[in-house]
């Protein structure tokens, strides 16, 4: 069933467009990777379906959520949108917490804002939360300088998957963190998916990371897709030039993945 | 290297400001508590005494006691020059804040009434303003308001106007958090300390500006213990007692240089000299 349907958005920045009419579907429970190099216009598009694009850049064509155009959408029924059916999780993780207050302020503003709980109650599904990421729930006193940066990543992906959206928009998550931590961030971001069966648009420019966990594969250059298709066919049979190169300056199995591939699923979320 | 120096040159700092401030309490404590002299008493036959241990200072043409009045004159001075300070950045931050978060139509009309407001020289402001409305402090107040504001509204948009790009905005918008909620309580925390740099360089100036208009006429009126209005009043007496200008001037100097040595201060514990050089 699609949940998500993109079709043929555009944005630009005043004359220039950055995104020339891109389309796409999003599959309940599937995982879908966008990759392309940085400055092919991924973010840009996932701002776009999020309405959270900077005031100078304007979209236009479809991004119907269940059939709906999230691009028609008033103040109100975004506001509901966003906290309870799309979210997203961003690459710089140190900049997603006001630096000023806890992590446990972040989940509580979140849950006050969309559910009738009581404050106990909030707390409780926020320390779970933090645990459902490997994370102990004492973090819920700290302040975000306070955690490492696989920590906040984590805090970010609890404060994202929280009110169990359908679809959750990951931009290039991992990139920011070492490559173990990378490594460790992207199967607990595999797990959830599993267990919750939200779908998953993965941003990212690392090829990598689409080998293991997607399902699908759109390739971005220059604000168009120049291909799309399940990850089997796109990487063993790339159509596409552009496609090739990016595969040829890809690595292949890393040593992060190469040492996580022998341990047990239980020390994963260990940091 | 360059790094020691720079701590050393905040300690002396420090050590200065704090010198300062006892110094003043001390003198303050000893005329308030011992001496207990009566700003306004009028006594003719103490005029225009020298310094004694019953006045530290020497007595006016009126012969009012000095120190009394300088200490009061803090009261006045910098105490108006505080609660002018406190009214424009009321008034400015967020007016500053709602154009910057809000941006588009909201924003031009209200930066270009700022604009309109920056166009002209506080001075020349304060001076017609005062001039037209009366002198007075009060009027004095006003005009330092209209013309400061506009300052505290121009920091506080371009802060937000950076912030407002930055992931946690983002985050909180995604969250479905209000925009009051994210404007108050994400973002304004991020303005204070560069609020907090300029208003305590801001302070000298209108304490100056108070002091100087008051001077000329256009403040605060004798007989009120006005370091400026002293001053005035003091002119006659220029030549025979220099020592009734020379007090309410070191005031004014010492007060001007301690809040620009407190802006320098914040400036380099918050490191935000860009925003303010702008
Ligand atoms: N607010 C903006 N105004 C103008 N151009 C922008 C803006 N944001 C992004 N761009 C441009 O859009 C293009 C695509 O950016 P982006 O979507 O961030 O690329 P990426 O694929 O690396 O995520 C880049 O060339 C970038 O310079
Ligand atoms: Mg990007």
């Amino acid at each position: 069933m699609t949940l998500l349907s993109v079709q043929n958005l555009t944005v630009q920045a005043g004359e220039v467009p950055l995104v020339k009419g891109i389309s796409f579907d999003v599959q309940k429970g599937e995982w879908l990777a966008i990759i392309g190099q940085s400055g092919s216009g991924k973010s840009v598009s996932a701002s776009a379906i999020g309405r959270l694009l900077a005031p100078n850049l304007k979209a236009q064509g479809k991004a119907l959520y269940n059939g709906k155009d999230i691009l028609q959408f008033g103040a109100k029924e975004m506001r509901r949108l966003r906290g309870t059916s799309i979210s997203y999780i961003f690459q710089d993780y140190q900049g997603s917490f006001t630096s000023f207050h806890t992590i446990g302020r972040h989940f509580e503003e979140f849950l006050k804002a969309h559910f009738k709980l009581s404050k106990a109650q909030r707390r409780e599904m926020a320390e779970q939360a933090l645990e459902s990421v490997g994370l102990q729930p004492e973090m819920y006193t700290r302040y975000p300088f306070q955690l490492s940066g696989g920590q906040l990543q984590r805090s970010s992906i609890a404060l994202a998957l929280l009110t169990k959206p359908d679809l959750v928009i990951a931009d290039e998550p991992t990139a920011a963190l070492d490559s173990i931590s990378a490594a460790k961030v992207l199967r607990l971001l595999a797990d959830l998916q599993q267990k919750t069966g939200c779908a998953m648009l993965f941003i990212t420019h690392d090829l990598r990371h689409v080998r293991k966990h997607a399902d699908q594969i759109i390739v971005m250059k220059e604000g168009e897709i120049v291909e799309k298709g399940d990850k089997q066919s796109v990487l063993d049979q790339p159509q596409h030039a552009y496609t090739r190169s990016l595969m040829a300056a890809s690595p292949s199995l890393s040593a992060a993945s190469q040492l996580l591939k022998g341990d047990d699923t239980s020390c994963v979320y260990c940091n | 290297m360059t790094s020691r120096l720079t701590i050393n040159r905040t300690r002396a700092t420090k050590v200065f400001l704090s010198a300062f401030l006892i110094l003043i309490a001390a003198i303050a404590v000893y005329a308030f508590l011992i001496l207990k002299h009566d700003p306004s008493f009028v006594d003719l036959n103490e005029r225009l005494l020298p310094m004694s241990w019953q006045h530290p200072f020497g007595t006016d043409h009126l012969g009012r006691d000095m120190l009394t009045r300088i200490l009061l004159g803090f009261q006045l001075t910098v105490g108006y020059g505080f609660l002018a300070l406190l009214l424009a950045v009321a008034i400015g931050v967020p007016i500053g804040v709602i154009a910057g978060f809000k941006g588009g139509l909201v924003d031009r009309l209200l930066m270009r009434v700022a604009d309109a407001f920056l166009a002209f020289p506080d001075t020349v402001v304060a001076i017609v303003l005062s001039g037209l409305l009366g002198a007075g402090i009060e009027n004095l107040l006003l005009a330092i308001i209209l013309v400061k504001w506009v300052n505290y509204a121009r920091l506080a948009r371009s802060t937000v106007v950076t912030e407002r790009q930055k992931d946690y905005i983002t985050m909180a918008k995604i969250n479905g958090l209000s925009e009051w909620r994210i404007m108050w309580k994400h973002l304004f925390p991020h303005l204070i300390g560069h609020i907090l740099v300029l208003a305590s360089l801001d302070l000298g100036k209108i304490i100056l500006l108070i002091s100087s208009l008051s001077y000329i006429g256009l403040g605060a009126q004798p007989p009120a213990p006005e370091w400026g209005a002293m001053l005035n009043e003091a002119r006659p007496y220029f030549q025979t007692v220099p020592a009734l200008m020379i007090y309410p001037g070191l005031a004014i100097v010492t007060v001007v240089l301690l809040s620009n040595l407190l802006g320098d201060y914040l400036r380099d514990k918050f490191d935000v000299k860009k925003e303010v050089a702008e």
